[in-house]
């Protein structure tokens, strides 16, 4: 009985892999050949996945939706920077530095994220001409750290303070300061009012 | 038994091989203008037509539908005919077909250069194109099908039921998508809106991949590799297998292209599990491609046309693992919206599809010309241009990828972001952008070879147009079952059953991913102070549209700390309830604008700012790669059918008073004034007339809803 059904199966020759019967599709011919094993298995592991998967985070949800991943992530956060952030720096006992390296410092952060709107020079564009003795909230250290930290959104002046430490914030209005006067060319017109410095 | 004489139409073939050559090398050379222009934005030439809004669509659209598009049709027509033993059923259907296929490219081509889209990405087109492609996509299926029943062989072999899936699938897929309400001739809104509008789209989007990219040439890899080879295929059983869980499995992965979005988390699920269920069954393919080469390597080394056919299906397999690791969250949360999806794409595109049609052709032509290709010498420089362009491509643009999106998510040790102005992670990864180019480049050389080679051939060569040959008539048996007979062996000979079943299986995953997301209202939480667009806003959203700022601009912020930090309050689905379309995006080459409008948010910018920065976006950016709009500026902005557009929205179920599209206008003209003169306190001269101040009113619009408490 074996023998005959051997005799009745087609072979390919280069693999001796057995043909099926029939199957010849414009000449291409099919092989009977199982499916790979390590295949199947990779099938079935994705499977499985899959349904541990959906158990977990749709069905038990102890897996966490992706807004309390978010949540965690915040809190996580907001402890680590608590103790960081905290300074006692503000607006009201804010200095102005003059030292050089406080003012490569506020030059680097000016042309960083002022520049685009007060242009390099500090001649203005969007934002006001930063270099003459015209001051629409202010022309004292503390008001020029109060402006960058707080804002003033509806004229596109942004709160810095989610991006600048008041430490940075010092140094910037520090550098500032020290464009007084320096009447750069195409400078935007004076806008505010006249702020002389008390001393 | 009768034996029976007739011909097989080549000129058919060779008519969609032409037209396959010549939109592959249109939609590469588009494509190489794009990856210029995000060096060089000047290469916009300031000229609406050719910025990288409009040519990104055209590229993509060009590569798929028109390149291969016009491949699938080529091996379709090449094969089926030799599989059916028939000619096909209707040559006036043919070239219907052909003709109404290449008038649909060049219409998509002009409306899209003229701005005319719905912004769904490869469904751009615009509703009377939409019916046009449905109609000859009937065409083609009906030739198909009529060829398939008046064929003189019994069954019907693995290739042809991958062209009955790609058939059925891209017919239910291009309609579904496609419901739009239309506002004029070219001009429509999408019958859904936001998060539903966002899933229909990406279960097209997905799908599109699926079963015009994927199963066509998987059906023709069934046909040329053997062929080609002259070797039997693998594994039957595992063409069975991997056919139906391939499609099964495919339609319900479209939601990956949506993690971490707004998209109601369940649905995200089936996404993730559903993308990395399909790597055994897309591995399936690869693998009975490359094992019918067992005992054939030899030949591999000699033969460009094997070697373009592995690379293909290596490429395949490539891309068919990556796919699924890229659509688990912890992935996607890195990957998405950045390069490394272009990347991805470049691979099944260059790779897999553009492969493939080169070794179909390098077989295809000689065989239909009666001689040997020219030079075989070239083919093979042209597979080693192509290798190498592919690697060139793809690698620096993975590289930048990791890169960027690193960069988007560092905090410094005082809790800021590192590089909180998104331009520098932009200059950053430029040196990887020149890189991409050099890569295409060297594609699009073997590309022109390859023209060249073939060109060589068909001239010497001795074409048959009707190619006489002979085959014995269909044996009468029984429509059932017959003993011994497998359910599938009884299937392979029923293509109508064939087609219905392949039907039930793509339409399971859509219908429960979708479907739902209507019927269960606390899959879209609704928020009180969402309120539709005013007539300005509305009128800039479609400007935005029809500029394809979407292309580059997402808006969509996802729950991290690194996206909050950046761009404000995470996106909620009831934010969207009014986008008819959604414009989510899926790539940031430039920053997330959903809350480009809150003022109290780092982003937001005066409306001087915006006047100035589509004028000329380096004046205020310098560096920027955004390329200039100055047609903003002077265009006027048209208001005769701000009626039209309310009460289409109204139609649509957006809840403006009764009767608000007669005044609406009135109400547009208000806000205008207050815009110019607020650009006007900037120091900026113009009137509330033209198209900038829409883009102005909708840019401040966006994302600022739910701050109105």
């Amino acid at each position: 009985m074996k023998d005959e059904k051997d005799i009745n199966i087609e072979k390919d020759e280069l693999t001796g892999d057995e043909l099926i019967k029939g199957h010849d599709y414009d000449g291409i011919k099919e092989l009977n050949n199982s499916l790979p094993k390590w295949w199947l298995w990779l099938f079935y592991i994705t499977i499985i996945f899959a349904v541990v998967y959906l158990i977990r985070y749709e069905v038990m949800k102890t897996g966490d939706s992706q807004e309390e991943e978010y949540a965690k992530e915040m809190a996580i956060a907001n402890m680590k920077l608590k103790s960081k952030r905290s300074s006692s720096l503000d607006e009201t006992n804010v200095t102005r530095l003059t030292d050089k390296k406080s003012l490569e410092e506020g030059k680097k952060i000016y042309d960083k994220l002022c520049l685009v709107c007060h242009l390099s020079k500090g001649e203005g564009l969007v934002g006001p001409n930063l270099t003459d003795e015209y001051w629409i909230h202010g022309g004292s250290i503390g008001d020029i750290f109060k402006i960058i930290k707080v804002g003033n959104p509806s004229k596109g002046m942004i709160s810095w303070k989610d991006q600048l430490t008041p430490k940075k914030i010092q140094q910037v209005s520090s550098f500032i300061m020290s464009l007084q006067g320096t009447n750069p060319p195409n400078a935007k017109a004076k806008e505010g009012k006249l702020y002389k410095p008390e001393n | 038994m009768q034996i029976e004489k007739f011909y097989y139409d080549n000129k058919i073939v060779k008519y969609f091989a032409y037209a396959t050559i010549f939109w592959g090398l249109i939609g590469m050379l588009v494509g190489l203008l794009a990856a210029l222009q995000l060096v060089w934005p000047s290469l916009s030439f300031d000229f609406a037509m050719t910025t990288f809004g409009r040519i990104r669509p055209v590229h993509t659209n060009a590569v798929i539908f028109a390149f291969v598009g016009n491949g699938i049709f080529m091996g379709v027509y090449y094969s089926l005919q030799r599989l059916s033993k028939a000619r096909m059923y209707s040559d006036l259907l043919s070239y219907i077909h052909f003709w109404g296929w290449q008038f649909i490219i060049v219409l998509a081509a002009i409306t899209l250069l003229l701005g005319y889209t719905t912004s769904k990405e490869y469904a751009e087109l615009e509703w009377p194109i939409d019916i046009l492609i449905t109609i000859i996509w009937v065409v083609f299926g009906w030739n198909m099908f009529g060829t398939i029943i008046k064929r003189r062989t019994g069954h019907i072999y693995v290739a042809i039921w991958f062209y009955i899936a790609t058939f059925v699938t891209v017919a239910v897929l291009h309609i579904v998508n496609s419901f739009e309400v239309p506002v004029s001739f070219w001009k429509s809104y999408s019958l859904y809106a936001g998060v539903q509008d966002a899933l229909v789209q990406w279960w097209y989007g997905h799908n599109a991949v699926a079963f015009f990219l994927t199963t066509p040439y998987l059906g023709l890899m069934y046909y040329f590799l053997p062929k080609a080879a002259n070797r039997p295929i693998y594994s039957y059983k595992l063409s069975i297998i991997h056919f139906w869980a391939l499609i099964f499995i495919y339609i319900w992965a479209g939601p990956h292209h949506l993690l971490y979005t707004a998209l109601p988390d369940w649905i995200q699920a089936l996404g993730v599990t559903f993308s990395v269920m399909l790597i055994a069954p897309s591995w399936g393919g690869m693998l009975n491609g490359l094992l019918t080469l067992r005992g054939a390597w030899d030949k591999v080394r000699e033969e460009p046309v094997l070697k373009f056919l592995v690379v293909a299906v290596t490429a395949y397999g490539l891309s068919t693992f990556e796919g699924p690791m890229m659509s688990l969250k912890s992935v996607n949360a890195l990957t998405h919206f950045t390069d490394w999806t272009i990347a991805h794409v470049h691979i099944g595109a260059l790779g897999w599809n553009g492969f493939l049609t080169f070794g179909i052709l390098y077989w295809l032509i000689p065989k239909m010309f009666n001689i040997k290709l020219h030079s075989k010498k070239l083919a093979n420089v042209h597979f080693w241009l192509g290798t190498l362009g592919i690697l060139v491509y793809a690698i620096p643009l993975y590289w930048g990828a990791v890169t960027q999106t690193l960069m988007w998510k560092e905090f410094t040790p005082e809790g800021f972001l590192k590089y909180p102005n998104f331009l520098e992670t932009v200059t950053q990864i430029i040196p990887m952008y020149h890189a991409r180019i050099f890569g295409g480049v060297l594609y699009l050389v073997g590309v022109v070879l390859m023209i060249y080679n073939i060109a060589k051939t068909v001239k010497v060569g001795n074409f048959v147009a009707d190619e006489a040959t002979e085959a014995a008539a269909r044996e009468v048996v029984s429509p059932k079952r017959m003993k011994g007979e497998g359910w599938h062996r009884w299937l392979e000979r029923k293509p109508i059953q064939f087609m219905l079943l392949s039907m039930v299986a793509i339409l399971i995953g859509g219908i429960i991913e979708i479907v739902p997301t209507y019927l269960i209202k606390s899959n879209i939480p609704t928020i009180a102070s969402v309120k539709p667009y005013t007539p300005l806003e509305l009128q800039g959203r479609d400007i935005y549209i029809r500029e394809g700022c979407y292309t580059c601009h997402s808006q969509m912020i996802r729950p991290f700390r690194s996206e909050t930090e950046r761009y404000g309050e995470y996106s909620k689905a009831g934010e969207f309830v009014y986008d008819h379309p959604f414009l989510w995006g899926s790539k940031r080459t430039g920053p997330d604008l959903a809350r480009e409008g809150v003022q109290t948010e780092r982003n937001y910018k005066p409306d001087s700012w915006h006047y100035n920065h589509m004028l000329k976006p380096q004046s205020v950016s310098p560096n920027s790669i955004m390329p200039a709009y100055p047609w903003l500026i002077k265009n006027k902005l048209d208001i005769s059918r701000t009626k039209k557009k309310i009460e289409v929205m109204q139609y649509l179920g957006v809840p403006y008073p009764e009767g608000y599209g007669d005044i609406a206008n009135e109400d547009l003209k208000k806000q205008a004034e207050k815009i110019a003169a607020n650009l006007k306190a900037g120091g900026i001269e113009t009137t509330s007339d033209k198209e900038i101040i829409a883009l102005i009113a909708y840019l401040q619009r966006l994302g600022t809803d739910i701050y109105n408490k």
